[in-house]
């Protein structure tokens, strides 16, 4: 059974309580999305001020992480959720805290920008840019699949993040190669190659949040199986 | 935790040695106005089963009929059958007191009858002749154990009944059903004129209760059914709706009915 009307309850109370929660967390992951966007800006540029602003700023996403749990807890223990509404609170307190580590691996991005001179090769500048490019986009997806509860982008997302692999796996192998040509400086490498997973990270976490849209459009866990929804 | 479809499949696929109660497409009427259509479901032995639905749907009807207690309605008109352990109680050679005793009930107000607590719970069994004292005190003691009353009325047996608390009465209620050794418990909102505490030890002793017992009770609570009932069926406008496992019911339920019943979005 499909059911993405969180309203319609007796109870416009409850309604209003709902849509906030799914408001909350959308503005949260509105956060997170420009925080990505200007790490991606400030990678480009190597602005360094810019990325101490983006760790700062990473504050507001914590803060906001703790109001939705709160208000996942007062709706369970005052109303009794139960069908859809309960899917909605469960995948909610799921989906807050994947965001909440979405916005930590931006973080490390912004630490490694205000860390270190990048010793790579602008090739590999240029891919890091573009990688990062790609799960903006997919991140921003995600969001929107979560705002429509529609299940069927969900499964695309789910399906895209194997570029998001292929690309990380790829660009492992650059900095690798010129890694080995530049040893003497090995931790401002190291501070790529935790960006670079930080990235691939993300994409993984987009992943989550579409199984979770998944479980309340369609009552179905695909978490943990090997459901290639590509081949659907 | 399974599946809709799964759940549904288990409950059609008991065997007639698994089914304490088994409904066939019944339907009933009071004169012109028809109170049940068509309903056909299989009730689990050793199970709680809970009925749900809005007033008036049917509930009380639904568990009137698994031991006639709709037959004292004037204008009451049965299609369809209804197997207590495989037999249909509505065919000619039934005999009703016997099913009674066997489909034991307990209604939403306590009634304790105006005796003592002994002979409350004694009384089904005096009923049926058994005046053996020894037979008797074992039997009440038995009753009031399983109720979970024993501990509290043991040294005041012979007080009135109407000086316990109305959770008290209650599970003498329950006793007094359960002298009689039922096959089947039927709870007709048995807490809905209680306190939160009476609720909760009342649902303990149900809980309990499916160990020797087949329980169907009927409730308006939906966190109720939730909580105790091994599988539910909602009613809506004499029709069953969905009948499942309560754990799919209560986070996937199959029918959009269902989940705007259960959800409060029904109206």
């Amino acid at each position: 059974m499909q059911n993405f009307n969180i309203s319609g309850h007796i109870s416009g109370k409850f309604n209003q309580e709902l849509e906030s929660l799914k408001n909350a967390v959308l503005a949260m992951g509105g956060q997170v999305e420009l925080q990505l966007r200007r790490t991606l800006t400030a990678l480009r540029s190597e602005d360094k001020r810019a990325a101490e602003k983006i760790i700062h700023d990473d504050n507001k996403v914590n803060e906001m992480e703790l109001r939705i749990d709160d208000e996942c807890m007062r709706i369970i223990a005052r109303r009794h959720p139960t069908a859809s509404d309960l899917r909605l609170v469960l995948t909610i307190v799921k989906i807050n805290a994947d965001v909440e580590r979405i916005g930590d691996e931006v973080e490390r991005i912004a630490r490694m920008i205000t860390l270190t001179d990048l010793p790579a090769s602008a090739r590999i500048k240029a891919d890091m840019f573009e990688t990062g490019q790609q799960i903006l986009e997919m991140f921003n997806s995600t969001l929107n699949a979560f705002a429509r509860m529609d299940s069927e982008s969900a499964k695309r997302i789910h399906t895209d993040d194997r570029k998001v692999d292929e690309k990380y796996k790829h660009l492992l192998v650059q900095v690798i190669q010129e890694m080995q040509d530049n040893e003497e400086i090995a931790p401002a490498w190291l501070d790529i190659l935790w960006s670079l997973r930080a990235m691939e990270r993300i994409g993984d976490r987009c992943k989550n949040v579409c199984e979770y849209i998944i479980y309340f459009v369609e009552g179905v866990n695909v978490r943990h199986d090997d459901t290639d929804f590509a081949d659907e | 935790m399974p599946d809709q479809s799964t759940s549904q499949k288990s409950l059609k696929a008991l065997s007639p040695e698994q089914t304490a109660i088994e409904v066939r497409n019944l339907s009933l009427r009071f004169g012109k106005k028809t109170a049940l259509r068509d309903i056909s479901l299989k009730i689990p032995k050793h199970s709680i089963t809970a009925i749900i639905g809005p007033s008036g749907c049917g509930k009380s009807t639904l568990i009137g009929c698994f031991n006639r207690l709709n037959d004292l309605t004037p204008d009451c008109q049965v299609d369809g059958k209804v197997l207590v352990n495989d037999k249909n109680i509505y065919g000619s050679r039934q005999n009703v007191p016997i099913l009674r005793s066997q489909v034991g009930m307990v209604f939403q107000q306590p009634n304790p009858f105006p005796m003592s607590i002994y002979e409350n719970v004694v009384y089904g069994l005096r009923i049926k002749g058994i005046t053996d004292r020894r037979i008797l005190d074992d039997a009440a003691e038995t009753a009031l154990n399983m109720a979970a009353l024993w501990d509290e009325v043991k040294d005041s047996l012979f007080q009135p009944a109407m000086v316990l608390s109305g959770g008290q009465q209650q599970r003498l209620v329950i006793a007094r059903a359960l002298a009689l050794e039922p096959e089947i418990l039927l709870l007709d909102e048995p807490t809905s004129a209680l306190d939160p505490i009476s609720t909760l030890q009342i649902e303990e002793l149900i809980f309990g209760l499916k160990q020797k017992h087949t329980v169907v009770i009927v409730t308006h609570n939906l966190q109720q059914a939730a909580r105790v009932s091994d599988q539910t069926a909602f009613l809506n406008q004499g029709e069953l709706i969905e009948y499942s496992k309560t754990d799919t019911m209560f986070t996937m339920p199959l029918k959009q009915q269902t989940e705007a019943f259960i959800t409060g979005r029904f109206g």
